[in-house]
């Protein structure tokens, strides 16, 4: 298990303006115990410099606008070039269809939550993910 | 030292304090009514029932208001049918604001359209126009929505998504080609003030292109500081009182120029789908209108003038007869403002005219179909309600834009309310319903009340400064999250009557391709063949007027003629107000 409180690192994928998602999901985090810094619309390159700076353990993207395969395929080859890839889980919430899901879940996000995710599933999953990571 | 400012509600309280009450029902019968009534629920109801009278319904963004068992002439004993209703078309405008209601006129169908470029959506709203549609719905896309160009870094990867993506007045040429701008009546869903005063100067520039004189232009725009500084996620605001005065600029200007238009639309459903009561919905809505008006007194127009062109937006949700009920509610109540306290004059301005969209955020993603059942009661709640053109969401839109066959899926459902259920033959039908006539006094007093609120606060531009109306929705939508969670509010094939597994839509919407490619070429078309001298002065002139507090739309307008585009206008905008920080919400 990870020391001290999980950190995450939530951000809204670009230029979608659908902000009930992502904090509600904020709340239900740091009720769950996270640690949340929440730093609204950016692009995949801020928000890797952010989670930099800030050593989080998680990054949570949400999109509703559609621009989730673009920017999250972005997002995530990024992570990868600054070597991140494997240190941080990866979550993406979102209106997506199903084979967007699947083809996220190819891209490498670890989590793929789509409208009607509860707070149990989401808070469950990201516990399980950090402690897959910290224990490869 | 100065006289303390009256609200809202303490002008109405003074004003209908002394007003002759004609009672329909008389005492005697009353009386006789209640012996009975109490007798019939001590000995006829059982005592489990008895218990438990009151019942609040949990819906999605519901009211949560406690409803009786049944409802009598004793809910609302002095109903005084001329004051408290009136016939249709007659003040107070409770029971339809004409009195032949849609038999006289149907509700228009104004389905949202908006994809890819404009090319695309053209085809679109063709298509809809060809199957029947009465108006037409534009949606921009993400870029347009926040104001930046297709060719903006921060546009990458989102041109044409969830909208279409508009630039300039040559993609608003390609967007309504072969659209005879003087024969529909089309809604530019440009959500803020700020793009409001940038787009809808380009649809200005467009109809002077061909030729058709602007008092022939019939729509609406959008127009509301709530979207811009409140419902909002986006990278950059304007502080909210120069995006307020950019909201009454658009309305001085759009009424003075092009005087069918509805120069803002009072927007309570995106508030609302956010996360918001349907009475907050409608205060809100109520109250932006009032400071607004107050905004055009102050600029020295007649009330008259301004409010004969005000429209509002409203979301009908899963709760039935509180959909019917508010409808009727805010009519009544928009009236009394209107007539008591702005001391209106002229018919029109006295209405409470609406567009509604049903609820997307009460349509489920578990077995889609289910929503096509949802939306039409939705739109059924809207249409016993009153309302004047409907949109009726589309049963896949928790996967993505609507398919074309869902999108018209949402047409026919309006269509078949229109021509085969009979409802729109007889005016306000629920109208006397011992229940609706109760629900709708007591939230036509929940309205007042927050209107009150705010107005206590300092109105309404003061409480999205302060952060009070951004923080009371998001504790609105995360305590209605974990109610759905705990299964409080229930949800058919979501949290109660589950199937195991996903069900998605047979097909979903597949986004065109090249459109970001093609949006860039003609930008730099547009830039290298514009005469840049000629757009340089415009920006100058825009930046000297939103400095100097002057209507900014004719400086727009000179923007949008000259070829500018609308991420360069909305530059102006930022580097001449600076930018405002909103409140956190969690």
């Amino acid at each position: 298990m990870v020391e001290g409180k999980i950190k995450v690192l939530l951000s809204k994928l670009g230029l979608d303006v659908h902000n009930r998602g992502i904090i509600t999901v904020a709340r239900e985090l740091r009720d769950a115990g996270m640690e949340v810094i929440c730093i609204g619309n950016s692009l995949p390159e801020e928000i890797i410099e952010t989670a930099i700076q800030e050593d989080v353990d998680v990054i949570g993207v949400s999109s509703l606008g559609g621009a989730h395969l673009t920017l999250g395929s972005e997002l995530v080859e990024e992570a990868k070039r600054e070597g991140l890839k494997d240190r941080i889980v990866f979550v993406i919430g979102g209106v997506f269809s199903p084979t967007d899901a699947v083809k996220l879940q190819a891209v490498g996000f670890d989590g793929v939550f789509t409208p009607g995710a509860t707070s149990e599933k989401i808070v469950s999953s990201i516990r399980e993910f950090v402690s897959g990571k910290v224990a490869r | 030292m100065a006289e303390k400012k009256k609200t809202t509600k303490e002008i109405l309280e003074t004003k209908l304090a002394d007003r002759k009450c004609v009672p329909l029902y008389n005492s005697e019968a009353l009386k006789k009514l209640c012996r009975e009534f109490n007798q019939w629920r001590n000995t006829v109801v059982r005592e489990q029932d008895r218990g438990n009278w009151y019942v609040t319904p949990h819906t999605i963004i519901g009211s949560e208001i406690p409803r009786e068992m049944l409802y009598t002439p004793l809910n609302n004993p002095d109903l005084d049918y001329a004051q408290d209703l009136g016939n249709s078309g007659q003040e107070p405008f409770t029971r339809g604001i004409h009195a032949n209601m849609y038999r006289g006129r149907e509700f228009t169908m104004r389905q949202l359209t908006g994809f890819g470029g404009p090319e695309d959506t053209n085809q679109r709203m063709k298509f809809m126009l060809a199957h029947g549609a009465t108006g037409i719905n534009i949606l921009f896309d993400l870029p347009t929505i926040q104001m930046y160009d297709s060719d903006d870094p921060i546009s990458r990867g989102q041109v044409g998504m969830s909208g279409v993506a508009v630039d300039s007045v040559d993609d608003m040429d390609l967007l309504f080609k072969d659209i005879p701008l003087d024969k529909v009546t089309v809604s530019l869903v440009a959500h803020y003030p700020s793009n409001t005063a940038i787009l809808f100067p380009m649809y200005l520039a467009l109809a002077e292109r061909r030729g058709i004189p602007w008092d022939r232009l019939q729509g609406s725009v959008q127009n509301d500081i709530t979207l811009e500084e409140v419902v909002r996620s986006g990278p950059e605001y304007i502080p909210p009182e120069d995006c307020f005065r950019i909201q009454c600029d658009n309305i001085e200007f759009i009424r003075q120029n092009v005087p069918l238009w509805n120069f803002i639309t009072l927007n309570g459903y995106n508030l609302r789908e956010f996360g918001a009561s349907g009475v907050t919905e409608m205060a809100v809505a109520v109250a932006n209108g009032i400071e607004s008006i107050e905004e055009m007194l102050r600029r020295e127009y007649d009330v008259d003038w301004i409010a004969e062109r005000l429209a509002f937006f409203w979301s009908p949700a899963s709760d039935f007869f509180e959909e019917v009920a508010r409808i009727r509610a805010v009519r009544r109540l928009w009236y009394k403002i209107m007539k008591h306290k702005f001391n209106a004059r002229k018919p029109r301005s006295l209405w409470m005219r609406c567009h509604v969209q049903t609820s997307g955020i009460s349509l489920m993603r578990q077995e889609p179909l289910n929503n096509i059942i949802r939306a039409a009661y939705h739109a059924l709640s809207a249409v016993f309600g009153g309302a004047q053109s409907l949109h009726v969401d589309s049963y896949d839109e928790a996967y993505s834009v609507p398919t074309e066959e869902a999108a018209l899926l949402s047409l026919r459902t309006q269509q078949i309310i229109q021509a085969e259920t009979g409802v729109t033959e007889v005016v306000d039908p629920l109208g006397g319903s011992f229940y609706v006539e109760a629900l709708t006094n007591d939230i036509e007093a929940r309205i007042l009340d927050e209107v009150d609120e705010i107005e206590r606060m300092g109105g309404y531009v003061a409480v999205i400064k302060r952060g009070w109306l951004h923080r009371k929705i998001a504790d609105h939508f995360y305590r209605e999250q974990s109610m759905i969670e705990r299964g409080d509010i229930k949800l058919v094939g979501h949290n109660i009557y589950k199937a195991p597994g996903e069900v998605p839509p047979t097909e979903v919407f597949q986004y065109p391709e090249g459109v970001e490619e093609r949006q860039k070429a003609r930008l730099a078309r547009l830039r290298e063949r514009r005469d840049n001298e000629k757009a340089n002065s415009a920006f100058t002139a825009l930046k000297e007027a939103c400095q100097r507090k002057k209507n900014v739309v004719p400086y727009t307008l000179d923007c949008a003629r000259a070829g500018c585009s609308e991420g360069e206008i909305f530059k102006v905008f930022k580097q001449a107000y600076g930018l405002w920080r909103p409140p956190a919400l969690w």
